[in-house]
């Protein structure tokens, strides 16, 4: 049996000029079912070209990335993803929006809206299927991005700075969101994979925390955050976590 | 962005290379056309210094023009609407009127001849360049310019250290733009007959036309050679190290996930002498210029903010005068036309509506075979960064070769297409509207897909968005502005070349279709009729107007509201 997610000695290189600049270097992990894992690293440290590598929209120059045993393949309809900037097309309407996946995967018509009503309402959108992105405020589009990534019910959920551009309280909100679906063994996904560089939300959100250094990003250390859920920003074991994170960092 | 200089240095070694060959191959089995060809060189001069000065200007009227409608809020409702009609309206037309004012004021001596055609020139070049500076001057961020307030910039201090910099990156797109229309102006305006009699002054223009007129095909390609070499030469040492440097004043603030580094202009031309003498030489007497300029302004400003009343009077005055210099110029326009249309029109007045009709299929036509290959052409260019860099200079020499200079190769080839059995003349009309109107479509539609955010094309391709889909749901939708942008702008040149397409002479032969452009050269050369002329003109800049009010500029407001690639 495979690890859901097996990332085998990553290495990143970009050429210019003939020089060689390297982004990552052997990262390794694994992730199973029902895991929730962060990256976290100094801004600069590579974490969103590890993602993109993941969800293969990016080659490694070295090493590999297997998806369920397989090598992994961007348009993998068992993993989604969702992105720092939204990502969302401007000229299709919030349901247009979430069908996007179903649509390429050439679900039937009915199917389509039912799954995308299903996940409008999951993440409570539901009376806005109508809308256009521009017409919402920045925590409803990342709303729309989670349900589309959300919509072909995929096994694992990639999510690169998800709340980095949202005010602290509608990320927090949306943070205990993604950890409901996460629990909810009804509801898509099995597994998360996010990026950030805010050590207190990995630490709130993840079981598993890698921490990678400076450019080339390295791996540093993997830490099993065994706190019980749900978690207390305010708790000295929680603080003990971040501070030990951050020595790790800096 | 656009290739880099390295590769395309490579490529120029090529293209010279081939371009080198072919003039000495035309040379050694042609001697008769060499030795014609031995004065190319001083032609090419004559003809890059007519375009030189006509720039000149433009570059001046466009920043004065733009300056004024940005921040003047009177002015720009007067200026606006003048220069949007004066840009879509075909200017070739006019031409012969501008000749004949020209030569009579200068009572035949050819410098009336030589400021004609600098003025055609100038007219084509300017336009767009002047709503370039508008359109910068009108998007600058409102923290800059309440930055630029804060630290007491005005006047001359102002315009130098925020609004010239912001205008610079698209002042320099459309001087790219206005190279290209003008050497299609200039080609077809130094060797011209208006009245019976010629007027012709020595040039790169009037060469090709000649050698066309001859149907002297080694003479057609060694002056098509010789021009495709001075546009590459100015492209590869003028504009593209110049928009490489306007990167630098670029407004946007980038997300994209490599940070582009910018280029330094000459950095392939670091051997060159830099002369800082001289430079500090030209600053040193440009100096108590902009200083002056700036003590004017600033007292101006001074007396100006101290008397409010003065100001309201001012102001009162000058609503006042502009109103009546608007009524009078407006009444007098329409008085003039009340009195043409009062006489009796000339019978063949009844030819306009049919003419236009068949001008306007024409196009359409062209139109329509240049949608379906610059469509999908652009999408994979746009795509692909290595086909780019190799393609994109090559379709950026055939853009900047001019419809006019080609018409003789043109003609030519329709020639040999419909052998004897078909409408060569129909055929080679429709090329040439082609010829002028495609590049606009290509270009623009390129620019429309590269400007389609990574994010999305990552999110597309991590859905699983591929084909049917991918175009309808990404590419389509996205490229709608630059579409329409593309064909305003196509459809404006594709009238310009109905003037020099439909009435052609080659090898000897005219080479007429009917239509306005047809109509309008009649109106000039065989049955000169100057009620004709001003019909002919006028049915073009009815129909030019109406499809820019009703069609263009609805669908184009439509169109970016919604396909604005923002979120």
């Amino acid at each position: 049996m495979h690890p859901l997610l097996e990332v085998k000695d990553v290495t990143k290189s970009y050429f210019e000029n003939g020089k060689e600049f390297k982004v990552l270097e052997l990262v390794r992990f694994d992730l199973a079912e029902r895991d929730f894992v962060c990256v976290v690293g100094p801004s600069g440290c590579g974490k969103s070209t590890l993602l993109r590598i993941i969800v293969g929209l990016d080659k490694p120059t070295s090493g590999a990335v297997l998806f369920e045993g397989e090598p992994i393949r961007a348009d993998n309809p068992q993993v989604a993803m969702v992105f720092q900037s939204f990502a969302l097309f401007p000229w299709l309407t919030v349901q247009q929006n979430v069908e996007l996946g179903l649509e390429a995967k050439g679900t039937v018509l009915e199917e389509r809206h039912r799954l995308a009503r299903k996940f409008i309402d999951a993440v409570g959108l539901t009376g806005f299927e109508d809308a256009f992105p521009r017409e919402l405020s920045g925590g409803m589009k990342q709303r729309v991005g989670i349900a589309r990534a959300l919509a072909i019910e995929p096994l694992l959920l990639c999510m690169d700075e998800p709340f980095s551009s949202l005010d602290p309280l509608t990320a927090q909100n949306l943070r205990d969101e993604i950890l409901q679906l996460w629990a909810n063994p009804d509801l898509p996904p099995k597994a998360v994979l996010m990026v950030t560089h805010a050590i207190e939300e990995a630490v709130y959100l993840a079981d598993r925390v890698i921490v990678l250094s400076s450019r080339p990003g390295r791996m540093v250390a993997e830490l099993e955050i065994d706190l019980p859920r749900p978690r207390n920003r305010k708790e000295p074991e929680f603080y003990g976590w971040v501070d030990e994170i951050y020595s790790l960092i800096v | 962005m656009r290739a880099t200089v390295g590769g395309l240095r490579r490529w120029l070694r090529y293209v010279a290379g081939v371009l080198v060959l072919t003039g000495a191959v035309a040379a050694i089995v042609f001697p008769q056309a060499a030795l014609n060809a031995l004065q190319l060189p001083l032609l090419a001069v004559f003809s890059t210094t007519r375009m030189v000065v006509a720039y000149v200007f433009s570059l001046l009227f466009a920043i004065t023009y733009g300056h004024t409608a940005a921040t003047n809020k009177r002015a720009a409702v007067v200026l606006l609407p003048v220069l949007d009609v004066l840009q879509s309206i075909p200017i070739l037309g006019f031409f012969p009127a501008a000749l004949v004012f020209f030569v009579a004021t200068f009572h035949g001596h050819p410098i009336g001849i030589e400021l004609a055609v600098v003025f055609l020139i100038f007219t084509s070049m300017s336009w767009n360049m002047a709503f370039g500076v508008y359109e910068s001057l009108t998007t600058i961020p409102q923290d800059l310019e309440a930055a630029a307030a804060s630290f007491g910039l005005t006047g001359w201090l102002r315009f130098r250290f925020l609004a010239f910099p912001a205008a610079i990156p698209k002042l320099v797109y459309n001087s790219i733009l206005s190279w290209t229309n003008g050497w299609f102006f200039l080609v077809a305006s130094e060797i011209f007959t208006a009245g019976g009699t010629e007027f012709q002054r020595p040039g790169l223009g009037a060469f090709i036309a000649i050698a066309g007129r001859n149907g002297d095909t080694p003479s057609i390609a060694i002056g098509i050679g010789v021009l495709a070499a001075v546009v590459l030469a100015l492209d590869i040492f003028l504009w593209r190290p110049l928009s490489a440097y306007s990167e630098r004043f670029r407004m946007e603030t980038a997300t994209g996930r490599e940070i582009p580094r910018v280029p330094s202009p000459y950095e392939r031309f670091r051997w060159l002498p830099r002369l800082p003498g001289v430079r500090h030489w030209i600053l040193a007497r440009l100096q108590p210029v902009a200083l002056g300029y700036h003590r004017l302004s600033l007292r101006f400003e001074r007396s100006y903010s101290g008397h409010p009343k003065v100001i309201k009077d001012v102001r009162r005055i000058d609503l006042a005068l502009f109103v009546v210099v608007f009524i009078l110029v407006v009444s007098a326009g329409l008085f003039g036309l009340a009195q043409m249309f009062l006489r009796p029109l000339p019978p063949s007045a009844a030819l306009l509506p049919s003419a236009a009709f068949l001008s306007f299929s024409r196009l359409l036509v062209a139109y329509g075979i240049a949608l379906t290959w610059t469509v999908p052409v652009a999408a994979f260019l746009g795509e692909s960064e290595r086909a780019s860099r190799y393609l994109t200079p090559v379709l950026e020499l055939f853009a900047s070769l001019p419809a006019t200079a080609l018409l003789p190769v043109i003609v030519g080839f329709a020639l040999v297409l419909t052998a004897s059995f078909g409408d060569a003349a129909q055929l080679a009309a429709i090329l040439i509207a082609l010829f002028s109107m495609q590049w606009y479509l290509l270009f623009n539609l390129i620019a429309g897909v590269r400007s389609i955010p990574d994010d999305l094309k990552d999110a597309a391709r991590s859905f699983g968005l591929r084909g049917r889909t991918y175009w309808r749901r990404l590419l389509l939708p996205a490229i709608t502005p630059s579409l329409l942008t593309g064909s305003i702008t196509a459809w404006g040149a594709g009238w310009n070349a109905l003037i020099v397409s439909e009435y052609i002479v080659y090898a000897k032969q005219p080479f007429v279709v009917p239509g306005l452009g047809s109509l309008l050269n009649q109106a000039v050369f065989t049955a000169p009729d100057s009620e004709m002329l001003l019909l002919t003109i006028l049915t073009m800049i009815v129909v030019v107007l109406a499809m820019n009010k009703l069609l263009w500029r609805p669908l184009f407001r439509r169109a970016s509201q919604r396909f604005r690639l923002e979120v």
